[in-house]
């Protein structure tokens, strides 16, 4: 072991974590980007290395939020909370949690983007609010347009997190009273050309953030350029965002067997089949919930006998609704999703296994309960259509 | 001229946007302007949308108390349906509610505030040995509090203070007798209480998929049915985080109190209180809850039920039309219209909630003292071991002070953590007696119900309407609003201005002590 290795091993015992914990720590990160066992020691030294420099500066601004992705993102463990805003990143201003207030927050906001200009990672939450002259959300007496435009340009990289901060979120649906928008449509209107790291679902995973901490500040992927080649077309990580719910879903089974559950409570509920007919959206949310789980992998949506309601969708709130219902056509294997927009010719496209299963669970139907843009989903339900014959609610 | 006004904006740690302004004249504050700074409309967008969206939606109005919204959200359209949850699903509700009132007042007490009672940097002047003494005779927990100086003398050294930046380290404001070694105690617990209110959220994360925004209790019930290997998953870790309750988050509040009985003579506000009660019991009655529902009006420490008729919103001094104001929620509207911040005039996105009229607290100090007053058990005994230890035995009403808010907030928590315990193993009775069904299907086509509850910040009300079954209106009145909402038509002031007036402001540069009392709030 060389002499600096031993500096920081005596470092982490310090704080109570042991070489093997801190190995295990690394082969979770190396899985989470998808890299085989040989790179454990790889990711090893990357962290070894970014410890011993010093950290990197970070703002952390609020938009029109509920704050429900600086919770999130409390709720990680490895690191946690602490370890990211102590020991790896030095966060400059964050409201929900910096020590100062009012103008001394402020100002260390104004500090940290002079003194670091280009060198800072700006993180955005909540929606870009350009309601009322931008006044749908004021900050320090003026419109929080104005700090987006103070900070984005000097910021080397910005990371959206939650779908507020890249679509505008539930914010933006419809009637979108507040005008609501991504921060990457923001900027492209404002024509600042700071690159932008999407990262939706509401709300944000703190496993996701984790892992774009260490692309870019432990393997080096921004300065070298390469994180922005990992990223598809909606500029979300591809390792996080490429494939389905439903591509890694456990209960997944169930769905090739025709084993759904139609009603909450009921007996399929309790043997864990398939919740498509319940309105899962699985098939069209594209992203790893099913690996990464939530809380410290306590559990999901899913796991926890809940259809999911595609909220890492684009435009979800409006795209998903009614949650309930089941999309006429699901997505099944590689195909290109359009904003969220699930394309007509998907059916088309289905496996015959998802087609007899399609056919099986009787799908004629129309849009319901919508507002706004969205494919078509189911009105009514096989189970309530029983209820029905048999003169049950109505 | 006039000095102009002190103001804190934004005033961070808090959950949103907020804006303070206080007229200050010889260090005390003589009036005071509180805005909410931030306008989405949730109410707008849940309008014309299915009954059973209103749930995944209307929570995220707030990311620290998703599952109160969630749970007033669910009870709104249960009651506009006409349907009643299982027995089942009532107990696995008020389980995941428990643990988020613990997971949202360890991050209230240790993460947002803190800051205010502690100096961070006293911290580094703590002798280790003499920490370890102190923690002792004060009965909290041990830390290792070498490794925690260290950490802080790090960042110190290494020139980038992180989220410590620029804070009001040497306040004046702080107790000036504090020792540094109590203050090295409260910033190792600071790091400790993020895995405790994270070990609360996974209980929630377990039962609900995740947190924050929860999944499964869907109008009707719960999505989530207990199994063997779960419970036992929920269980130990509830009893976890009951014994950082009592262990450590207690004894340090009861620790540091001490230290700034001075708050005891201020920050009370006006004096009126309302909970609508929380955490319900087998009749499903809002009359009939652990923490009971309940007002009580300045001058009188006596009890009367609430009434959610009562309530009516006013807009004058808000960003919203005319037509908006004078309603009560059930027949409320949002029509946003903004025109300039102005302290005259029209200066926040909040309504002004009045309940027969008056401005009413909503919080923990509300809950406390409704249920103090009615005599609920495990709450008169902490209440009364509390005030004993600062001198005020058989003296409630000193409560109705900043330090009693805070005080409220930390006592509740471990009622709450109590309570749990006996929540968990009640489903465990349950389920022994057979008793497995947690979901009652319904079908939503018209009419209207409120959802009454409280979050960990104090009242909240969700109003829905349905019309051919999709929601044809949609109301909220959050805890935040009763809180933070400005003057009303009248001019009489909102809870949090009423509060800061008259309290001191020794240093109007950095105005601690009105950052202190909004945040007391938990806004």
């Amino acid at each position: 072991m060389a002499h600096e290795d031993r500096a920081f091993y005596d470092q982490l015992a310090d704080r109570g974590v042991t070489r093997r914990d801190f190995l295990k720590f690394c082969g979770s990160v190396a899985a989470m980007l998808g890299l085989s066992e040989a790179m454990v020691p790889t990711v090893a030294s990357a962290v070894e290395a970014a410890a011993a420099s010093t950290l990197t500066p970070a703002v952390w601004l609020d938009g029109g939020l509920c704050t429900g992705c600086t919770e999130s993102t409390a709720q990680g463990t490895t690191p946690d909370v602490a370890q990211i805003v102590l020991d790896i990143l030095s966060m400059n201003y964050m409201e929900t949690i910096m020590y100062a207030t009012g103008d001394s927050a402020e100002a260390a906001l104004k500090d940290t983007v002079e003194k670091f200009k280009g060198k800072f990672i700006m993180v955005y939450e909540g929606a870009v609010m350009t309601g009322f002259d931008g006044n749908a959300l004021r900050v320090a007496g003026k419109p929080g347009l104005d700090q987006i435009r103070e900070v984005a340009p000097n910021a080397a990289a910005i990371i959206a997190v939650g779908s507020c901060a890249v679509d505008g979120g539930w914010v933006k649906a419809n009637p979108n009273p507040a005008g609501g928008m991504g921060i990457q449509e923001f900027l492209k209107q404002e024509k600042i050309e700071t690159p932008v790291i999407n990262l939706p679902t509401c709300p944000v995973n703190p496993e996701w953030i984790v892992a774009m901490v260490v692309d870019v500040l432990f393997l080096g992927k921004l300065a070298s350029g390469q994180i922005l080649k990992e990223l598809d077309e909606f500029n979300r990580p591809k390792v996080i965002f490429g494939q389905t719910i439903h591509d890694n879903c456990p209960r997944r089974g169930h769905f090739e067997n025709g084993e759904f559950v139609y009603e909450f409570g009921s007996p399929e509920e309790a043997k864990g089949y398939c919740l498509y007919a319940v309105g899962c959206k699985g098939p069209q949310t594209y992203t790893n919930c099913p690996i990464v789980r939530w809380n410290d992998k306590a559990s999901w949506c899913v796991e926890s006998g809940s259809p999911c309601i595609g909220c890492g969708d684009f435009n979800w709130v409006d795209q998903n609704a009614p949650f309930l219902n089941r999309f006429r056509q699901i997505g099944i294997g590689d195909y290109k999703q359009t904003g969220g927009y699930v394309p007509g010719n998907v059916a088309a496209l289905a496996g015959g296994v998802v087609a007899g299963a399609l056919v099986v669970h009787g799908l004629g139907m129309k849009a319901a309960g919508r507002i706004g843009e969205g494919p078509a989903t189911e009105d009514m339900k096989d189970y309530d259509r029983k209820r029905m014959k048999k003169g049950g609610d109505k | 001229m006039a000095t102009p006004n002190v103001v804190i904006d934004p005033l961070t740690r808090i959950e949103g946007h907020m804006r303070v302004e206080c007229e200050v004249e010889n260090g005390v504050i003589k009036d005071a302007w509180v805005s909410g700074t931030l306008f989405r409309g949730m109410e707008q967008v849940l309008k014309g949308r299915a009954p059973s969206d209103a749930f995944y939606v209307a929570q995220r109005i707030c990311g620290v108390c998703p599952i109160s919204h969630g749970h007033a959200s669910t009870m709104s359209a249960e009651a506009a349906m006409g349907v009643t949850i299982p027995n089942g699903a009532r107990i696995v509700r008020n389980i995941i509610e428990a643990a988020q009132f613990l997971h949202s007042h360890i991050l209230w007490f240790y993460t947002l505030a803190a800051l205010d009672y502690i100096d961070p940097g006293k911290a580094l002047e703590a002798n280790i040995a003499d920490t370890y003494a102190l923690a002792q005779a004060a009965g909290t927990t041990t830390s290792n509090f070498k490794a925690v100086q260290d950490k802080l003398a790090g960042l110190v050294a290494g020139g980038q203070l992180s989220i410590f930046s620029n804070g009001w380290f040497n306040h004046p404001a702080y107790a000036q007798d504090m020792p540094p070694e109590l203050a090295l105690i409260g910033v190792a617990h600071y790091l400790e209480a993020l895995e405790m209110q994270a070990e609360a959220s996974r209980v929630i994360a377990i039962m609900g998929g995740k947190f924050p925004h929860f999944m499964t209790s869907l109008p009707g019930g719960t999505a989530w049915v207990p199994t063997e290997e779960k419970i036992d998953d929920i269980l130990f870790r509830l009893l976890k985080v009951r014994d950082f309750v009592n262990n450590t988050m207690i004894p340090d509040t009861l620790a540091i109190a001490p230290f700034y009985k001075d708050a005891l003579s201020y920050g009370g506000g006006h004096g009126n209180f309302l909970s609508w009660g929380v955490f319900n019991r087998e009749s499903l009655e809002m009359k009939d809850r652990y923490m009971p529902e309940g007002a009580v009006f300045a001058g009188a420490l006596k009890v009367e039920s609430a009434n959610p008729d009562s309530i009516k919103e006013y807009v004058k001094h808000s960003w919203f039309a005319d037509s908006d104001g004078d309603k009560n929620p059930a027949q409320g509207s949002t029509n946003p219209v903004w025109t300039d911040y102005d302290v005259n005039n029209k200066y926040t996105w909040a309504k002004a909630p009045r309940y027969d009229g008056k401005p009413m607290e909503a919080g923990p100090l509300s809950r406390m003292l409704v249920a103090y007053l009615k005599g609920v058990e495990p709450v008169k005994k902490i209440v009364d071991l509390t005030l004993g230890k600062l001198g005020a035995a058989g003296k409630p009403e000193v409560l109705v002070s900043l330090l009693g808010r805070v005080a409220a907030r930390n006592l509740e928590t471990a009622v709450v953590a109590e309570w749990s315990i006996e929540w968990v193993n009640e489903l465990i009775a349950a389920l022994k007696g057979g008793d497995v069904k947690f979901f009652e299907a319904s079908e939503p086509s018209k009419g209207s119900g409120a959802g009454m509850w409280e979050a960990p910040r104090g009242a909240l009300g969700h109003w829905m309407s349905i019309e051919d079954g999709r929601i044809s209106n949609y109301q909220i009145c959050t805890p935040s609003t009763w809180n933070i909402g400005g003057r009303d038509d009248q001019g009489v002031t909102g809870v949090i201005e009423q509060a800061l007036i008259g309290a001191p402001c020794i240093d109007p540069e950095r105005p601690m002590e009105a950052a202190r009392i909004a945040r007391s709030f938990d806004p």
